[in-house]
């Protein structure tokens, strides 16, 4: 019922990627010794999220044509990260991955404050405190 | 949610892998004096599982360093040959330390990324808590 609601959604989706997002930093972190080892990262969210909702189509369905279903964040696209090679071919840079996790727990947050307050407002029009 | 979950076992992987390193590396400092002692290297690697990478990192095979033994002269020795040399290790100390310093701060970043994993999925759970 819950992922009618647009905000709701995106606040989801958004969680959503900053969980996948923080899996790939901890891999990263995880391979920062390992020789030949190419950092990974993963799409923004305004990519994911504008990609799904300006090109779906509507559907009243679930068996509907319209492709995945990507507003529950299983899908983010892949893409390499920058950073300059170490000797044995490794191209983790700990202090970037740094950065990106503390923006990563900042969207995160984020996202769950959304949700949170769009819950607030629900239960307020339905009479309920 | 199966992504947090997944974030804390690669950062536990991680490490795992430096607290290996660390202990290869106390080992090669142990025996530094240790006659005919050649230092043990690690390498990282990816972690497979059906052939498929699970993104977890592993300690590979240890491989003995083949540089040169350090010639010690000391005609008292036991193992002195007749020139009174014997064979040393081949362990370099400052080398040796380097590499602990660098497993530390790998193996700090690792435990960063898990307390933050493990915070942001607390947070989650709050919302059910409600």
């Amino acid at each position: 019922m819950l992922d009618k609601i647009e905000i709701m959604r995106m606040a989801q989706g958004m969680a959503a990627h900053a969980g996948a997002r923080q899996a790939t930093i901890a891999q990263n972190v995880a391979q920062a010794d390992t020789p030949g080892y190419r950092a990974r990262d993963i799409a923004p969210f305004s990519e994911s999220y504008s990609n799904n909702t300006s090109t779906e189509l509507r559907r009243t369905r679930a068996g509907h044509l319209g492709a995945s279903d990507a507003a529950d964040g299983s899908e983010f696209r892949m893409i390499r990260s920058q950073g300059t090679e170490a000797p044995n071919g490794n191209t983790v840079s700990l202090e970037t991955e740094m950065v990106k996790s503390a923006e990563v727990r900042q969207q995160h947050e984020m996202a769950l404050s959304i949700y949170k307050s769009s819950l607030d407002i629900l239960r307020a029009s339905i009479g309920r405190r | 949610m199966s992504d947090l979950f997944q974030t804390l076992s690669l950062s536990a992987s991680g490490m795992r892998a430096q607290s290996m390193r660390l202990r290869h590396v106390s080992e090669n400092i142990a025996n530094s004096d240790t006659p005919g002692y050649r230092r043990k290297l690690v390498a990282f690697e990816d972690t497979l599982k059906q052939g498929v990478s699970t993104g977890e990192v592993s300690l590979g095979d240890v491989t003995l360093d083949q540089r040169e033994l350090k010639r010690v002269f000391d005609p008292g020795h036991t193992l002195a040959d007749g020139s009174g040399y014997y064979d040393g290790s081949n362990v370099d100390l400052v080398v040796e330390i380097a590499d602990a310093r660098e497993a530390q701060r790998s193996y700090e970043a690792n435990l960063k990324i898990f307390d933050q994993a493990r915070q942001m999925s607390s947070a989650l759970f709050e919302l059910l808590r409600r």
